[in-house]
């Protein structure tokens, strides 16, 4: 990926500009990430609890550059078969095939084995080869032309051995096939990788990476936010579930409800129409934001501190 | 400023945070692609290459914090300059007021100045640079002296707290405060009336170099002092270990566990598949045409490995059992089925207790429960009745004790049958290999039932021979 093709990437400030006219606000940080691992042709290693706009940012930034984004969603038992490449197996059948009946007239003449093996060399061998390559996630961005948005989703969900298999891809953006030999990218594809941090990623994989943690937002950035996602809230009422929010996450909670929680209660309350919360109103749609039961219980018993430091302006 | 970020990448290190070459020209890279114009941008920048999980990152904040407040001098940005600098600013303000104070009283001349007059010397001291930027107030150029000086002085070598004081001797040797002492020293005598002011330029400049030399040695010298400490620890014998450090220890075995947990905890694919099936593979052959296209295994099956750890708990060895049973308790995640017994005139199964207590707690409860005199040839017995029938070769034994037993009956019968059974007998033993046999001991007749033996009464030797258990049984 070239400098001069992607204006947009040029600084830190019109990242976040860009990121802004598709929705996705960001802080400096975010934006400092996605300008370094441009410049310095790396993947991004992006941290967090989930539904903080992890994938999210994947997303957009393909959005904002227009390249394909390529996803690959791992979970446990995932092996390269199913990542980089597959043989196809019935092609292969096929052409054997019709190799067995075009041998008449290939070894017609041959005298002896010797010279039989010697036409058998000279005849092409395609069995492997590209033309029986079936490209998965990680083939196929190596061979978009004009570059490509990878995005490896929780990496962490993965086994251990496959993070290895990911290691030439990402350092060196190169797939070595056994019997093919080394695929080099067409144009290197940017990586962003996520985990929700459920085990710990070697030690290798991670030097590779940049490293981004993204947390919950402060409550400015998290009302731009809503402001820029669900634009019929009024301002009142977003600055009170912001607020409301943010005291919830002081809780206990098994799950705290994140980002994509809020604008979803957001679109909710707007469904209701709502104009300010109260507590027979938070208490009908809580399920919106908390997911499991026990928090909901937790919450409930809570509901009147909150929503009273909540209501201050 | 390359070297300037190497040398903070060194403080990251002292401070644990790994960061490898590689990563150190990331740094740089970053560094120039960022410039180094924005302070803020420049260190999460910085924070994206050096640091990879959120507690480096929180560790990576403070250092960055500290390691760039006292170098800003290096950085052009005169503004960031003043708003970092509130504390030192601060002081120097206090100081200036002082002088401020003095200079309207006596509108002509500073007595110091009019001491000056008088006597050569002082005049000599007055006009050194380091007097001047004390008088004027020049913190820029006085920081960048002490620098000066500390490099001088070597102080980046600082090791231990102990050599602050010398260190602190050594820069104001190389500022050339001796002749602002030996003034001190003058005017004292003199009874002269610049002596306050004098004395308040000299104590100024003392506080500084001090907290200058604190600082530095925060960055570079309270991680060293740390791992040294932790150094020792794992090289003492255990019950040499004074109490006041147990906390310590408790913190060295949990992180070593870790360490041994994640080192072996990785899910190995199991390389021996079982014979093939044959029928199976032409069946599944039949839609390719009779090609035998995929084939299809047998499956082995792998037993989980178990391990019974039999801890001596008397007297003599209850210090060192104290921390293999903590230890055991530690390595749960890597080693599901441990099962633990101890005794010392007789013997009974403790798992329990790991369960259900806390592990202070539970250790407490062993001991007073199975304390007492050592009889190994009772405690064989109550162990063969409770856990031989589950010994297979798939098991583990851990003893640890000195096998001192009072000259009783040792039950080496029962130690054969648990070594035949068992695939591996380890035994612990606190004391030194050349002691084993003295006396009372039944070491070297307990040796002959055992597959590994090994003498143990550090944390050193105690990881070592983990890990090796870890490995064998996999």
């Amino acid at each position: 990926m070239q400098l001069e093709d992607f204006p947009q990437l040029s600084s830190v400030e019109l990242i976040e500009q860009g990121f802004e006219s598709f929705g996705y606000i960001c802080s400096p940080k975010i934006a400092t990430a996605v300008f370094l691992a441009f410049q310095l042709r790396k993947p991004i290693l992006v941290e967090g609890p989930p539904g903080v706009g992890k994938t999210e940012l994947a997303k957009t930034t393909a959005q904002l550059l227009d390249l394909p984004l390529i996803r690959l969603q791992c979970y446990e038992g995932l092996d390269e078969a199913k990542a980089l490449y597959e043989w196809k197996y019935g092609k292969q059948l096929l052409y054997t095939q019709v190799l067995k009946e075009k041998l008449g007239d290939l070894l017609k003449g041959a005298k002896g084995l010797a010279e039989s093996v010697e036409r058998l060399h000279q005849f092409g061998d395609i069995f492997y080869s590209e033309d029986f390559l079936e490209p998965r996630p990680l083939l196929k961005a190596m061979q978009q032309e004009r570059g490509a948005i990878l995005l490896i989703d929780e990496i962490d969900k993965s086994d251990y051995e496959f993070e290895s298999l990911l290691l030439e891809i990402l350092s060196d953006y190169q797939i070595s096939i056994p019997e093919i030999g080394t695929i080099k990218a067409r144009t290197s594809p940017m990586v962003f990788l996520t985990s929700n941090n459920t085990r710990d990623i070697s030690d290798a994989l991670k030097r590779r990476c940049l490293h981004l943690y993204i947390p919950f937002p402060t409550v400015e950035l998290e009302e731009r936010i809503v402001r820029s996602r669900v634009p019929d809230v009024d301002s009142q009422l977003r600055h009170q579930l912001v607020e409301f929010v943010h005291s919830l996450r002081q809780l206990d909670l098994k799950k705290s409800p994140a980002i994509s929680e809020t604008i979803d209660w957001a679109r909710s309350l707007l469904l209701l129409h709502a104009d300010q919360l109260d507590e027979e109103l938070v208490r009908a749609s809580l399920n919106v934001l908390l997911k499991f039961e026990d928090d909901i219980e937790a919450a409930d018993a809570e509901l009147r501190a909150l929503l009273q430091t909540s209501h201050k302006p | 400023m390359q070297s300037n970020l190497v040398s903070f990448i060194q403080v990251l290190r002292t401070h644990d945070v790994r960061v490898s070459p590689a990563e150190t020209l990331d740094a740089m890279t970053v560094a120039t692609t960022l410039g180094y114009a924005n302070r803020n941008m420049l260190r999460d920048g910085l924070a994206m290459t050096l640091a990879k999980t959120p507690e480096e990152e929180a560790i990576f904040l403070s250092c960055f914090d500290r390691y760039f407040y006292q170098r800003l001098s290096d950085f052009s940005d005169t503004e960031s300059t003043l708003t970092d600098m509130p504390e030192e600013s601060a002081t120097h303000e206090e100081a200036a007021d002082g002088t401020g104070d003095q200079i309207s009283e006596s509108p002509e001349l500073s007595p110091l100045d009019a001491a000056a007059r008088e006597d050569a010397g002082i005049q000599a001291l007055m006009d050194s640079a380091l007097m001047q930027s004390l008088v004027n107030n020049d913190r820029n150029e006085l920081t960048m002296a002490i620098g000066r000086a500390a490099e001088q002085a070597g102080l980046r070598q600082i090791q231990m707290f102990t050599q602050k004081g010398q260190f602190t001797r050594k820069i104001l040797d190389a500022m050339g405060e001796e002749q602002l002492r030996s003034a001190v020293i003058e005017l004292e005598r003199q009874q002269s009336p610049a002596l306050l002011d004098l004395q308040r330029y000299r104590d100024i400049l003392r506080e500084q170099v001090r907290d200058f030399v604190e600082r530095e040695y925060l960055l570079h010298a309270e991680g060293k002092t740390r791992q040294f400490m932790d150094d020792l620890l794992t090289k003492t014998r255990l019950n040499n270990i004074e109490h006041m450090y147990l906390h310590k220890v408790h913190e060295l075995i949990r992180k070593m566990a870790r360490k041994l947990a994640s080192r072996h905890s990785h899910k190995r694919r199991q390389l021996k598949r079982g014979q093939l099936n044959m029928a199976k593979t032409m069946r599944k052959g039949i839609p390719n045409d009779g090609l035998m296209f995929n084939t299809y295994w047998r499956k082995t099956r792998k037993e989980k490995p178990q391990i019974l750890a039999v801890c001596d708990v008397s007297g003599s060895v209850a210090a060192y059992a104290k921390f293999l049973l903590l230890f055991l308790y530690s390595l749960q995640d890597v080693l599901p089925k441990v099962r633990s017994f101890a005794f010392s005139s007789h013997l009974g199964e403790v798992s329990s207790y790991f369960d259900d207590y806390p592990v202070e707690k539970a250790i407490e409860l062993v001991n007073w429960k199975y304390g007492g005199a050592t009889d190994y040839g009772s405690s064989l017995q109550d162990f063969a009745k409770l856990a031989l029938d589950d010994i297979n070769s798939n098991t583990t034994v851990i003893i640890l004790g000195d096998a001192r037993n009072n000259n009783g009956n040792p039950q080496l019968e029962i130690m054969q049958s648990i070594y035949q059974r068992a695939r591996q007998v380890i035994w612990l033993n606190p004391e030194s290999r050349r002691v084993w046999g003295s006396g009372d001991s039944e070491m070297l007749r307990y040796l002959s039932a055992c597959h590994f033996s090994a003498e143990c009464n550090n944390l050193k030797q105690l990881e070592r021979i983990v890990d090796q258990l870890l490995k064998s049984t996999k």
